[in-house]
């Protein structure tokens, strides 16, 4: 997900323009000189300049590059393969956590939460036979915390808890 | 003062106070042990059960947590060479070398200890600071706030790793995100999209949970597990620190003095004490060759160290409402939310719940050493827990956590947004921190600015008027300059070299 500075760059200074335009059209407060336009529209233009300077590359001689340490006798870890959609699979917890809005309701907390416990499990490579009593069990366990001691309102939905 | 002492007391002795602080400590030690869980993402991850406990219990949980966190980071760190938190990341590499020559009891004996020294000293800065600079700070305007805010600001963006410019970036983009909703001087919905659930604005604490725990899943998706931890038995743990304090003495007390001022100064943390303090030990040293081949003395300041900064970061965060780090930040939520807003009268109009936080550190300190002793112990079992087996608990929490603080599913949504934004902005050398300070400190400074431009009709020059605020202003704008001031140097400086070399 490294993108070149250009790219963020860019991004940050047309997310800057359009904060500051979004704050130069906001009404203001009669009889007052300052009013809810004047904070966006000098973060707009802050936000614009960094920008800027990002994609002129001030600045970047200061970055350091994240060290790795490497592990010793052999321990190294292998490198995960490098398939042209291995990427996205960093976008699958927030993906699962979307699933829990849609699904919650419908569902129910433990039926929910079970898939997202297996799949994220699965997806970090775990075995079925860790992966499957893992999801079975942990939805209880953090429903008698939430739900029951802490009395958060968990969707009961096709699966209500015995207590 | 011996009243309002016996107040503090009668405040933290009740059995909600002592479960909720043994269990978050336990807790604490716990996420803090497990490589890649920081202690803000533990501190973090505890906010939702905050609401269910009353104000001291609540603010027990986070000091209690946040202190083991801090300390239990330092096990991975010497026995897998896999810091738990990025503030044991500084010494990660010596405590490790300290293990394989034999040496593991002493160096976390010497992380259990020096880290409840520091502590312990960190309380106690906040006890002489606090006081005098809230009267101090009974003086100040809406102009003294707003550039006080701004440095506090500025002072988060000064010490990242990254690039300046990109952690200002990072800050603007938090004061944008703060600018949602309709708290705001017009009351008028800003950047909501019409959307009724941005209304409200964006909650500091599900982007704080998804920047710092979703993002953190995401990145364990593409990176391979950490080896596990060979079997050992541990001899005494404690055997050997009291010579070591000894001999250490002087290196002990400046690891505690430069923990307690990098932790008031806000934005800057128990990380960067941690770095400060092995670099300033080695550079002290009598013995600099010794560094890197398992010697116990930068152990001794940095664990201090980091430590220290933890509560002598409640300082800022107490009088001003600016936090000092990124788990103040967090305990600032948690202030508000119980009531306690920070502020100088705080210290007046709150004095017993003030003593009680005091009290609570000091506590959680001496907690630290026989729980830390367990916590070493079993830490051999706990480290065994695969990765895949902690992540997909921490993804439900996550999802019920943010769920519990509004009981609507917009916090959820917000999580998973916020965990995508922290990874890409981290992918991009774009910190993080701060972005959460800018959402965190946003009201505060919007509040702070258009206040004083009201008073001042618009004019900009009574900003610099008075002493303090033209001080203050003076750090605050030298700290935005000073990055294009380096670039600007580093450019000329080939021209110059260049010239002389063609003469």
């Amino acid at each position: 997900m490294r993108l070149p500075d250009s790219v963020t760059g860019s991004f940050l200074v047309a997310l800057g323009a359009a904060a500051a335009y979004g704050g130069w059209i906001l009404p203001p407060v009669p009889g007052q000189p300052v009013g809810p336009n004047v904070f966006p529209l000098v973060i707009g233009t802050g936000l614009a300049l960094c920008g800027l300077a990002i994609v002129f590359g001030i600045g970047h001689s200061f970055e350091e590059e994240e060290e790795l340490i490497p592990f010793e006798d052999g321990q190294a870890a292998t490198p995960p393969p490098q398939g042209k959609l291995y990427g996205l699979r960093a976008l699958l917890p927030p993906a699962l956590l979307l699933f829990y809005v849609f699904a919650a309701d419908r569902l129910g907390f433990i039926i929910t939460a079970a898939i997202m416990v297996y799949v994220t499990s699965a997806a970090l490579g775990a075995k079925w036979k860790l992966a499957l009593p893992l999801a079975a069990l942990s939805p209880f366990a953090i429903h008698l915390i939430f739900g029951k001691l802490l009395r958060v309102p968990l969707p009961a939905g096709l699966l209500p808890t015995p207590w | 003062m011996l009243k309002t002492l016996i107040d503090a007391f009668a405040l933290i002795s009740t059995w909600e106070v002592i479960i909720a602080m043994f269990a978050a400590s336990v807790y604490g030690l716990v996420i803090g042990s497990l490589p890649g869980l920081s202690a803000t993402m533990a501190t973090a991850l505890l906010v939702p059960v905050t609401f269910y406990l009353s104000p001291i219990a609540a603010i027990a949980t986070i000091v209690a947590a946040s202190s083991m966190a801090i300390f239990s980071g330092d096990i991975p760190g010497a026995l897998l060479r896999i810091p738990g938190t990025p503030a044991s990341a500084a010494y990660a590499d010596e405590a490790y070398a300290m293990t394989r020559k034999g040496q593991a009891e002493l160096a976390l004996g010497a992380g259990v200890w020096f880290s409840a020294v520091g502590g312990i000293a960190g309380v106690l800065s906040l006890m002489i600071l606090a006081p005098p600079l809230a009267e101090i700070a009974l003086s100040f305007s809406t102009f003294e706030y707003f550039w006080l805010a701004l440095l506090g600001l500025m002072c988060a963006t000064l010490v990242a790793r990254s690039s300046p410019v990109k952690a200002i970036a990072g800050m603007f983009i938090g004061l944008l995100v703060s600018c949602i909703g309709i708290e705001n001087p017009g009351g008028i919905p800003r950047f909501t999209f019409g959307i009724t659930d941005l209304f409200g604005g964006i909650e500091p604490i599900p982007a704080l949970v998804g920047v710092f725990a979703v993002a953190q899943v995401m990145r364990a998706m593409l990176t391979p597990e950490p080896p596990p931890l060979p079997r050992r038995k541990f001899g005494s743990i404690m055997a050997g620190q009291w010579k070591l304090t000894k001999l250490y003495h002087w290196q002990m007390t400046r690891g505690n003095i430069v923990g307690i001022i990098i932790g008031v100064l806000p934005g800057a943390g128990a990380d960067m004490a941690a770095w400060v303090s092995y670099a300033m030990s080695k550079r002290f040293s009598k013995e600099p060759e010794k560094f890197g081949t398992g010697h116990v003395e930068g152990l001794v300041e940095a664990g201090a160290s980091n430590n220290a900064s933890i509560a002598s970061g409640w300082v800022p965060s107490l009088l001003f409402g600016i936090p000092g780090d990124t788990i103040a930040a967090i305990a600032i939520g948690v202030l508000y939310m119980k009531g306690l807003n920070p502020g100088p009268t705080l210290f007046t109009e709150k004095a017993s719940s003030m003593y009680a936080i005091y009290l609570m550190f000091i506590i959680a300190n001496i907690l630290m050493i026989p729980l830390g002793i367990a916590m070493i112990r079993v830490a051999a079992y706990i480290l065994l827990a695969p990765r895949s087996t902690v992540m997909p608990i921490i993804m439900l929490c996550c999802a019920v956590g943010s769920f519990a603080i509004g009981n609507n599913m917009f916090g959820v949504v917000t999580v998973a947004a916020f965990g995508v934004i922290g990874y890409v902005m981290e992918a991009n050398g774009y910190p993080v921190a701060a972005m959460v300070l800018g959402i965190v400190m946003g009201t505060m400074v919007e509040q702070a600015f258009v206040t004083s431009l009201i008073k001042s009709d618009g004019s900009i020059l009574p900003f610099f008027e008075r002493p303090v605020a033209a001080i203050l202003a003076a750090m605050a704008i030298g700290a935005l300059l000073w990055p294009v001031m380096v670039w600007i140097w580093r450019k000329m400086k080939p021209l110059q070299t260049a010239t002389a070399t063609s003469r």
